[in-house]
């Protein structure tokens, strides 16, 4: 990518979380549906941005990851909570952390991970009606386990035969290319890395594994 | 949607927040924010400077500052000078405010983390969790909090790290952490080593993985604890504490690799900290160019002076004469002198790199007219700190003044002889001027020195002349204030006296004195655990209390 290109995106990147600062602050005050949903495309589209931005900085070698310790419980917490959703979305996310209190903390890098969740979250709620789910479970072998479920159609064949698509349907595949970048500069010491799973099981189900 | 709830947060209207930004529009939605959440007593700082006054004055419930604080300066370094001053109770919250492009930076800061970071932009609903779950981990690790610091009694830390653990697993991985840095300050690295095993069995995190390299080390594995250290790096090469424990491994053994590693922790996180190791390293091994550029960074990018030394400009300006640019060097120093308030020590260091601008310029009148300015401001003195000591030596050796080079040079050598980081750096004086032998032969003849008088110490102490030894190791005590075997031996004869003609307020204060200075010198020196236990025994209630291990 230009950096030309590259500084623009990071311009209007900052220009986007200003105005969703501006409607959520509006959407405080005087909360209609048109507001909500203005709200929800901005934060998707400068979601987008970020993400893009990540990929530029990988292929500059210049992604840096924050690795450190978070507590599961908070951090499954933070994913649904910080998604702005237009009214009537929110209510379908479920979070299962039931075993995220064996799990205590894990180390990972929460801002990265929080955007591939979300963004995962975010495709599932688009692309089915009814409950959304995001659980954590321990990965046997070591690691954990991320899950975003929806009981939607499932992901098409060429998404799961591992073709470079979106998530879910048409798009850019943006999405999934962040969340494998995120997924890969995971690692340990031992030679572990991280890894993301899509498959379809009455819904579709991503799975975001991390060492 | 199926939350579980956070923490519940407490009544915030009687806390007193500080909240640090350089531009207004930002200050004034932050104060929105905290007013959202509860918190009505709320000031405000635009900078270092006035953020540092306010702290001075006041004890803060909570700190929230943005990460760049304009002037090259950011909340981070705000941070770090505030632990190491002791300003910041470990109950004051400490919250940094960074941008999406520079949280890493905060996250993987090496040694004084803040309590968290949030990433704008951010709710009040952000602010609120975030808040509510520090305030809750603060109260609930309290009990192990008290037995920290420097006074603090580590066993019971352990103890209570325990305690937490059995009655609220929430924190089990904060409890781990603390654990392992008290085992390896109780020096029970086999432990340490152990706990950091148990952990890494089960998860890998970065913390551990240093933990465990630095049991490595004090167990003296240190091939080991460097493939470790490198495997590290490979997974977390963003992770500060695993290149700052690796460059000091390192910098023993092979500098260049040193200067490469600290150049790579600099990519990570600019810092003026680091930008002067690099500059440092640099010098050493001779990479004059890179050394400038190292120092000149740290001495302009901290427009606020509360974060760049002596040692900057000095570094500066001796890169710059290396390289044969003598208008500039002297040039520097003048700068340096308008830079920091005026101090002997600050004439003595300016005058010392000065005579050595000119020496190797051959201005010889010119050097020698520096040199007595150094000298005259007292740069023989023993309060005199070692790089400005040394610097004196090397001007004295560069403008042929043996004898006070001599002197300076036995002067510190007595002082810092059990230190062999520093010990290296005293030799390099007559090293670098080509003359290594006699450097040596100063130093060993310093180490005969020293033994001698504490042979006869104890040889007068055993004839009985119990007076005598004390003086004259009370003498070398108080001079040399870098000397831990001195003191420790200082400290030992004060107690014999005690056992052999009673006890006494002062002899009591004496012993006390001395083993907090032998202790303060070097933690692990041997038979420093058995003065502080005889102290113990024989010590009245009403003499100091001795810290425990």
């Amino acid at each position: 990518m230009n950096p030309l290109v590259a500084n623009t995106i990071h311009d209007i990147k900052n220009t986007m979380q200003v105005l969703v600062s501006a409607l959520n602050q509006a959407q405080h005050e005087n909360p209609s549906q048109d507001l909500s949903q203005a709200l929800d495309a901005t934060v998707r589209v400068g979601a987008q941005l970020v993400e893009l931005l990540a990929i530029y900085r990988a292929d500059q070698a210049n992604l840096r990851l924050a690795i450190a310790d978070h507590d599961l419980i908070d951090f499954c917490n933070d994913v649904c909570g910080e998604l702005l959703l237009p009214k009537g979305q929110a209510e379908r996310v479920k979070v299962d952390v039931s075993q995220a209190a064996m799990l205590g903390a894990w180390a990972f890098d929460a801002y990265q991970v929080k955007m591939t969740l979300q963004d995962a979250l975010r495709n599932a709620l688009r692309h089915s009606d009814g409950v959304v789910s995001l659980t954590v479970a321990p990965e046997p072998g070591g690691g954990i386990r991320f899950t975003v479920r929806d009981q939607g159609p499932g992901f098409p064949a060429d998404i799961l035969e591992g073709e470079q698509g979106t998530m879910q349907g048409s798009g850019s595949g943006l999405g999934l290319t962040f969340a494998r970048l995120i997924a890969m500069h995971h690692n340990t010491p031992d030679g572990r890395s991280g890894r993301v799973e899509l498959r379809n099981d009455d819904g579709a189900l991503f799975s975001l594994v991390l060492p | 949607m199926a939350l579980q709830e956070s923490p519940q947060l407490p009544d915030l209207s009687k806390y007193q927040a500080l909240l640090i930004d350089d531009i207004p529009e930002m200050r004034s939605s932050s104060r929105i924010q905290l007013n959202d959440i509860g918190i009505q007593q709320c000031d405000t700082a635009r900078n270092i400077k006035e953020a540092i006054d306010r702290i001075s004055e006041k004890r803060y419930d909570l700190i929230l500052s943005d990460y760049n604080l304009g002037q090259g300066a950011d909340g981070q370094q705000l941070l770090e000078l505030l632990r190491r001053r002791n300003q910041l109770p470990l109950t004051t919250v400490y919250l940094l405010i960074t941008g999406e492009t520079g949280y890493e930076q905060v996250s993987t800061a090496a040694e004084y983390a803040p309590d968290d970071y949030l990433i704008k932009p951010y709710t009040s609903y952000t602010l609120h969790t975030r808040l509510a779950r520090i305030i809750d981990k603060k109260q609930t690790l309290k009990p192990v909090y008290q037995h920290l610091g420097p006074s603090g009694n580590k066993q019971k830390a352990l103890e209570a790290c325990d305690a937490v653990m059995a009655s609220n697993p929430r924190y089990i991985l904060d409890l781990t952490r603390i654990k392992g840095d008290v085992l390896l300050e109780l020096k029970r690295f086999d432990e340490a080593l152990a706990l950091y095993q148990a952990m890494l069995a089960q998860r890998s995190t970065p913390w551990a993985e240093v933990g465990k390299a630095r049991a490595l080390i004090a167990l003296e594995k240190e091939e080991e604890a460097t493939a470790h250290l490198n495997r590290t790096l490979d997974a977390y090469p963003n992770y500060l504490a695993a290149y700052d424990l690796q460059a000091k491994l390192l910098e023993k053994t092979d500098k260049v690799a040193a200067q490469k590693l600290v150049e790579r922790a600099l990519k990570v996180a600019p810092s003026t900290q680091r930008q002067r190791q690099v500059g440092s390293l640099a010098l050493e091994n001779k990479d004059f160019t890179r050394a400038e550029e190292a120092f000149k960074r740290a001495v302009e990018k901290d427009k606020t002076g509360f974060f760049k030394s002596h040692d900057d400009y000095a570094g500066l300006a001796k890169s710059r004469m290396e390289q044969g640019k003598v208008d500039e060097a002297l040039a520097t120093i003048k700068e340096m002198g308008q830079s920091f308030r005026p101090s002997p020590e600050l004439t003595v260091r300016q005058a010392s790199v000065e005579s050595l601008i000119h020496s190797k310029a051959g201005n010889e009148a010119a050097a020698k007219a520096a040199l007595k300015k150094a000298l005259d401001a007292g740069g023989s003195a023993a309060s005199t700190d070692l790089s400005t000591s040394l610097e004196l030596a090397s001007a004295c050796l560069a403008a042929g003044d043996e004898e006070h080079a001599q002197q300076i040079i036995h002067d510190v050598a007595a002082d810092f002889q059990d230190n062999a980081a520093m010990m290296a750096r005293v030799q390099a004086v007559y090293a670098e001027a080509g003359r290594e032998e006699e450097g040596a032969a100063i130093i060993e003849q310093t180490r005969k020195e020293m033994i001698a008088l504490n042979n006869n110490a104890v040889a007068m102490a055993q004839a009985g002349d119990l007076d005598k030894a004390a003086a004259m190791l009370d003498e070398a005590a108080n001079r040399l204030q870098n000397n831990a075997q001195i003191a420790l031996n200082a400290a030992i004869l004060a107690l014999r006296c005690v056992q052999q003609k009673g006890g006494s307020d002062e002899l009591f204060a004496k012993a006390h004195r001395y083993i907090v200075q032998a202790r303060r010198i070097n933690p692990n020196i041997a038979r420093l655990e058995d003065a502080m236990r005889l102290y113990a025994k024989l010590a009245p209630s009403t003499a100091p209390a001795m810290p425990t291990l």
